[in-house]
């Protein structure tokens, strides 16, 4: 992506933003006050996207920016904001017991991870730029017919909501 | 857009449409049952235009396949849905369920099951999966008059999502590997037999682990008495005999296309024994119905696993075969069961006691649906069993096919349990129950279906083929 940068400085640019990333997400879990979560899983994203772009995805990134740290994010605050959640104080944090699963998941995945890299599975040192209109021709071209089903679950997501939100008022 | 593709997609395009202009003829006029016409016709509609050959040597440019396995897939699930649909107009109109929302997302379902059986990549066959479990989150929650019905749709799509999730994990690491969503060459890379390439064998972990529950084999069966308890009986039916029909039918398009599949017999061994085991065991000491047909379906997904432990071409033929036949016997045995729900039968094994002489006709197509799923010849749960049972002993598995054999023999018991409590416990006479003529019709021909299967299987056979 940056040709005219030097890989050094897209090197350190990885480690810190995958620094931020991991961090942002460690406070997002372990916060309690959940919209501060809120704020920590939005710098997460970010950094992510971040990540993306240096990755010759800037389509990905923008995605990330507009749909996760966008859109989803405000779906979050609105249903704090109307269950009236914000109020840590009345919550405990998680045992011992209840971390431990995912303590033992991540130690899983920590030792996979290992595995792999030892193995030096080869990456593609240079990725090809792809752009929009790639994607777009790829999406409603190859792939038509699987926006099509998506789109039709999509309505079937709404009528179900409607449908069910009825229980109790016929 | 060319003549052929617009030839093959016709019974999927059918299925949208007819599923939209259910829900807005609903929003225009107050009554019901216009809405239950619209969508039988299309789902009659859809089934008519699949049994049609599309026209030979052009090919399609939308991705989608119409081998002769395919059509006759996506027109047994849109008979399937028309006949769930006939079901469900009396049972809802007694139940007081109202909204054409429910009919439009049988069409919807049957619309999922249809994409998934024309997939030709694995992102399209895993949306048809998921289009359909989505019909099915909605489905299994419909009945809006009973509040346990909310804690069923919970327990379904709590279960639901997380198979899904295993599924879209497994698929990811798969398409990782090969680097192509095409199933043909995915298939081909991640299954080659010589070299086993550690990524691609998690991300067969997790799909199967996810399939397992989609087809509720041990260990991942436990959501399955609950649900088939808890959901109105005409969507039992759909989900015991389409539902299961579509996720095998998911497997059974991936695997023939693998050049050696033979990683995959240890899990489906595995699945077979405790399926077997744990759901005839299980349903032994069962006094509910419903709970005792759900633990007697996860023993027929055993069975089918242990088809699939075969890995041969008859052993995927007699998978298939299985598919169809146990569609066609849930659809008897569940709608038997609608129809007598629908007169106020209750759910335990006592309230079934004397129902013999109070409905001759349902208690008669449930009897015949118990002896198919028992394996009693001359029905298709025997013609079934005998396939799976010759394709594991040819490939050389004999002591998983003699415990499924002994299995086979156990489950005989229970089955009779239900039949004795129909016809040999005499109550009072009080009344004839009532069947629609729609009901009869659909009960009608699901038994002949039972039966014809039985005796000519090899018409079938012949459309089932696999590369």
């Amino acid at each position: 992506m940056c040709e005219d940068c030097c890989p050094d400085m897209e090197q350190t640019l990885f480690y810190i933003l995958a620094a931020v990333t991991v961090v942002a997400t460690v406070f997002a879990i372990s916060e309690k006050h959940p919209v501060h979560a809120i704020v920590y899983l939005v710098t997460s994203f970010f950094a992510l996207a971040a990540l993306f772009y240096l990755l010759a995805a800037p389509l990905i990134a923008m995605f990330e920016v507009i749909i996760y740290a966008g859109a989803i994010m405000v779906l979050f605050m609105f249903v704090i904001m109307m269950l009236d959640l914000g109020h840590p104080e009345n919550s405990a944090r998680p045992g011992f017991w209840q971390w431990l699963p995912a303590l033992l998941l991540a130690g899983a995945t920590l030792v996979a991870l290992g595995i792999l890299m030892s193995n030096r599975i080869s990456i593609p040192d240079k990725a090809a730029v792809v752009s929009i209109r790639d994607v777009a021709v790829m999406l409603f071209q190859k792939y038509g017919v699987a926006i099509e089903i998506i789109s039709m679950q999509l309505l079937f997501a709404a009528v179900g909501a409607f449908y069910l939100g009825r229980r109790g008022k016929q | 857009m060319m003549a052929t593709d617009f030839w093959i997609a016709l019974p999927l395009l059918l299925l949208a449409v007819g599923a939209l202009v259910t829900l807005v003829v609903g929003a225009i006029s107050r009554n019901d049952s216009s809405g239950y016409i619209i969508a039988i016709i299309s789902a009659l509609g859809a089934a008519c235009c699949t049994l049609q050959a599309p026209p030979v040597g052009m090919v399609s440019t939308l991705g989608l396949s119409s081998t002769s396995t395919v059509r006759l897939f996506t027109s047994l699930f849109c008979l399937m849905a028309a006949a769930v649909l006939v079901l469900s107009k009396e049972y809802n109109k007694h139940g007081g369920n109202r909204g054409e929302e429910y009919p439009a997302t049988i069409l919807f379902t049957a619309f999922g099951m249809a994409a998934l059986a024309s997939a030709t990549s694995l992102l399209t066959l895993f949306l048809g999966l998921e289009a359909m479990t989505f019909g099915f989150y909605i489905l299994v929650a419909s009945d809006l008059k009973r509040e346990a019905s909310v804690e069923t749709g919970l327990k379904y799509l709590l279960i639901g999502a997380l198979s899904s999730a295993f599924l879209a994990f497994g698929i990811a690491l798969i398409y990782s590997v090969s680097g192509s969503l095409a199933i043909t060459q995915a298939m081909q890379t991640t299954l080659a037999g010589s070299s086993v390439n550690p990524v691609a064998v998690a991300g067969w972990c997790f799909l199967l682990f996810g399939m397992a529950f989609k087809l509720s084999l041990v260990p991942a069966h436990l959501w399955t008495p609950d649900v088939y308890d808890g959901t109105p009986a005409p969507v039992t039916a759909f989900l015991s005999g389409g539902s299961k029909g579509a996720s095998l039918l998911f497997l059974l398009i991936l695997l023939p296309q693998a050049a050696d599949a033979g990683m995959l017999r240890l899990p489906f061994w595995w699945f077979a024994l405790l399926s077997m085991l744990i759901g005839n065991l299980s349903a032994l000491r069962e006094n509910r119905i419903r709970r005792l047909l759900a633990y007697s379906s996860i023993a027929h997904m055993g069975y089918v696993a242990l088809a699939l432990v075969a890995g041969s071409f008859s052993g995927y033929q007699a998978a298939a075969y299985y598919a169809v036949a146990y569609g066609v016997i849930s659809l008897a045995a569940f709608g038997a069961i609608a129809v007598m729900e629908r007169n106020g039968c209750g759910a335990t094994l006592d309230d079934y006691r004397g129902r013999g002489a109070r409905n001759p006709f349902a208690s008669g197509v449930l009897t015949l649906a118990l002896f198919a799923l028992a394996g009693i010849p001359p029905t298709a749960g025997f013609t079934g069993k005998f396939l799976i049972f010759a394709a594991t002993l040819k490939s050389g598995e004999m002591t998983l096919a003699i415990i499924g054999m002994l299995t086979v023999a156990v489950s005989i018991y229970y089955y009779l349990r239900v039949i004795s409590a129909l016809y040999f416990n005499t109550s009072e006479q009080t009344h004839q129950d009532q069947c629609t003529i729609g009901e009869v019709v659909v009960l009608s021909i699901a038994s002949a279906s039972v039966v014809l299967l039985g005796l000519f299987p090899a018409r079938l056979l012949a459309l089932l083929t696999f590369p």
